[in-house]
C-alpha cells in the first residue's frame, strides 16, 4: 500500500537539536559512569524478566 | 546416548553447542558443522570497517574451543537434511560437504538424534546487480574480511578528502527487503566520527539510504520511549542525531542496481532516482542458507521444511493476514521444525511469520519492507532454549515439554556505536522489551520502563564491554555460563 504522507527525504530542520549542556553531559565522565551502571541494571532486569 | 548436530557456529549455534556440552550427560555427543574455521563477533565488525580495530580482535579459531569443550567439529557446509533418515537408517541425517583445506569437496552423511539448524544468513548481494565487494561496486561489513576491505576503501576516501577533493559517502541498505538497519546506522555515524577526527567532515557529503519508511524504525516498527515524562518516538530521537551530525537521510528506498559510482533506487512514491557516490557501504538482503530436504525414500520435501526464502518453518503462525491482524502470538516459542520435534531452527535460520515493521509497496508494486531483525541477544536466547529442550528430552524422555522463548516476550539491547574512543566515543544505546510489540498489552507496543534510548559516551563503554564479555563467553572461558545471552 502507498502512503502519500511519507517523504523519502525527511525535513530534519524540525528535529530537536541537543543543547550545549546535553552535549557536555554526553561526555561527562561521572554522569556517564552513572548512566553506564543504569544501562547494565536495565539489561539485568530484562534478562531476569524475559530470558532463561 | 544421543547425537546432537548443530549446523552453524554463529551466535545461536555456538551458544547452543556450549550449553549442550555443559549440560548433556556423559555418552552424548555434540557436533558442530560450520563452513567457517573462525568465530566472528559481528557487532564489532563496525569498528574493523572504520579501521579502529584489527580483524584479529573480532575473530578466533573455533577448533581449539570445541576441542577443549569436547564438542565434535566438522569444517563443512550442510547441503541436505534427511529428517526421516534414509533406507539404511531411520535416524535423521545431514549431508555435508567439507570446506577445510585438507578435505575440501569431500562429502559425509552425519546421523543425528537432535538437529539444531543455526545456519545464519546467506548474504544475497546478487539480488541487487552491482551490489557488494566481490562482484559489485560497494563495500560491506557483514564479515570481518568485508570490514577490512571497507576500512581500506574508507581510508582512501579520507585521503582524497584531505587532498581537497569533495566526496559523497552513502551508507545503508542495498535492497528494499534488507534487515539489520541498526548496523548501517552504526556504520554511518562511525564514518561521520572518523571524518571529523580526520578533520575533513566539511568536505564530505554523508547520506544514509534506507528501506525504513521512518528514521528510527530499525525493522522493529520503531520504538516509543518515556523521555522525562513524555512519550517520544525513536523517529524523533534519531532525527535529532542525524541533524546534529549533518547526515542526510533517504527513506523508503529500494536499490535497483549499483553502477560504478552511481546508486539507482526507487522510493515509496514510485519515483526513480540516482545518487552519485565515491564510497558506498550498502548491506545485502539476507536469505536462508540453501538446504534441501528429502524423505526416507529420497523424495524432495524441501518446501515442507523451508519457506521460499530458504528459512526453516517452525512453530509460528504463517497464515497470511493483514498488518492490523498481526499478533505477538504469531511468533514461534519453541523453534521446533514443522512435523519434526527433534529439529530446531534458531537465530536467522527460522522463518519469521511476518515483518515487524509495516510492509509497504511503491505504486510500481516494488516491495519496500524491512525484514525483522533476529540477531544478537534473541539469537543467543533461542540457541540456549533449543539446547535446554534437547537436554531435558535426552535426560528425561521425549515427552518433556519444550522450553519457550518468544520474541514477543524477550527483550533485546541494541548498542549502536556512533564513534569509537574511551573519552570521545559515543553510542546510541537502545533497549526494547519485547522485540515484537504487543499493542494489546502495552499501548505503545512495548514496556516503557525497559524500552529506552540514550546517546552518550556510556553507550560506547557498553558496546566495548559487550565485545569483551561475549568473546570471553564464546571462548568458553571461566564463568562463561554466567554471562547472559
Amino acid at each position: 500500500m502507498t502512503d502519500k504522507t511519507l517523504s523519502s527525504t525527511p525535513d530534519l530542520r524540525s528535529a530537536p537539536l541537543p543543547t550545549a549542556r546535553t552535549l557536555r553531559m554526553r561526555r561527562n565522565l561521572p554522569y556517564q559512569a552513572y548512566r553506564f551502571a543504569a544501562f547494565n541494571l536495565r539489561i539485568v532486569r530484562m534478562v531476569l524478566k524475559g530470558h532463561h | 546416548m544421543a547425537d546432537v548436530v548443530i549446523l552453524g557456529a554463529g551466535v545461536a549455534g555456538h551458544t547452543a553447542a556450549l550449553h549442550l556440552s555443559r549440560l548433556l550427560p556423559r555418552g552424548s555427543a555434540v557436533t558442530v558443522v560450520s563452513p567457517n574455521s573462525q568465530w566472528n563477533w559481528i557487532p564489532s565488525n563496525i569498528w574493523v570497517g572504520v579501521g579502529r580495530m584489527p580483524k584479529e580482535a573480532v575473530v578466533f579459531p573455533l577448533a581449539p574451543v570445541y576441542a577443549k569443550k569436547g564438542i565434535g567439529y566438522r569444517q563443512a557446509k550442510a547441503v541436505a537434511i534427511r529428517p526421516e533418515g534414509d533406507l539404511d537408517d531411520e535416524r535423521g541425517a545431514v549431508d555435508v560437504v567439507y570446506t577445510s583445506p585438507d578435505r575440501a569437496g569431500e562429502s559425509e552423511r552425519i546421523r543425528y538424534d537432535y538437529l539444531v539448524n543455526a545456519t545464519g544468513p546467506q548474504l544475497k548481494f546478487g539480488m541487487t546487480p552491482g551490489l557488494g565487494p566481490d562482484a559489485g561496486h560497494t563495500v560491506s561489513v557483514c564479515t570481518a574480511d568485508h570490514a577490512v576491505h571497507a576500512a581500506t576503501e574508507l581510508r582512501a576516501t579520507i585521503e582524497r578528502l584531505r587532498a581537497g577533493e569533495p566526496q559523497t559517502l552513502v551508507v545503508g541498505m542495498g535492497h528494499g527487503t534488507c534487515t539489520c538497519e541498526g548496523a548501517a546506522f552504526e556504520y554511518v555515524f562511525n564514518v561521520d566520527h572518523e571524518l571529523r577526527e580526520a578533520g575533513v567532515r566539511d568536505r564530505a557529503r554523508l547520506v544514509y539510504l534506507t528501506n525504513e519508511a521512518h528514521l528510527g524504525d530499525f525493522g522493529v516498527d520503531g520504538m516509543t520511549f518515556d523521555d522525562h515524562g513524555f512519550e517520544t518516538t525513536s523517529e524523533l530521537w534519531t532525527s535529532s542525531l542525524y541533524r546534529e551530525r549533518g547526515v542526510e537521510a533517504i527513506l523508503g528506498a529500494h536499490v535497483h542496481r549499483v553502477e560504478p559510482g552511481v546508486v539507482h533506487y526507487e522510493t515509496l512514491d514510485g519515483e526513480m532516482h540516482e545518487l552519485a557516490f565515491d564510497f558506498g557501504m550498502l548491506l545485502p538482503p539476507f536469505g536462508g542458507v540453501a538446504l534441501e530436504a528429502f524423505d526416507r525414500e529420497g523424495a524432495d520435501i524441501t518446501s515442507e521444511l523451508f519457506a521460499p526464502s530458504g528459512f526453516m518453518k517452525v512453530d509460528a503462525d504463517y497464515t497470511a493476514k493483514p498488518y492490523e491482524e498481526w499478533r505477538g502470538s504469531d511468533w514461534p516459542k519453541t523453534y521446533q521444525a514443522v512435523g519434526h520435534p527433534n529439529v530446531f531452527a534458531v537465530g536467522i535460520a527460522f522463518a519469521p511469520p511476518h515483518q515487524i515493521s509495516r510492509p509497504r509497496k511503491s505504486p510500481n508494486g516494488t516491495l519496500i519492507a524491512p525484514s525483522p531483525p533476529r540477531t544478537g541477544m534473541p539469537s543467543g536466547v533461542m540457541g540456549k532454549t533449543a539446547a535446554l529442550t534437547i537436554v531435558d528430552r535426552i535426560k528425561h524422555g521425549d515427552d518433556r515439554p519444550a522450553h519457550e522463548a518468544s520474541m514477543a516476550h524477550m527483550g533485546a539491547a541494541c548498542v549502536a556505536s556512533a564513534g569509537a574512543g574511551m573519552r570521545r566515543g559515543s553510542a546510541a544505546a537502545m533497549t526494547m522489551m519485547p522485540v515484537v510489540p504487543d499493542y494489546s498489552v502495552h499501548p505503545t507496543g512495548r514496556d516503557l520502563a525497559d524500552t529506552r534510548g540514550e546517546i552518550g559516551l556510556s553507550g560506547h563503554w557498553a558496546k566495548l564491554m559487550m565485545h569483551h564479555l561475549f568473546i570471553h563467553k564464546a571462548k568458553g572461558r571461566l564463568g562463561w555460563q554466567l554471562i547472559p545471552e
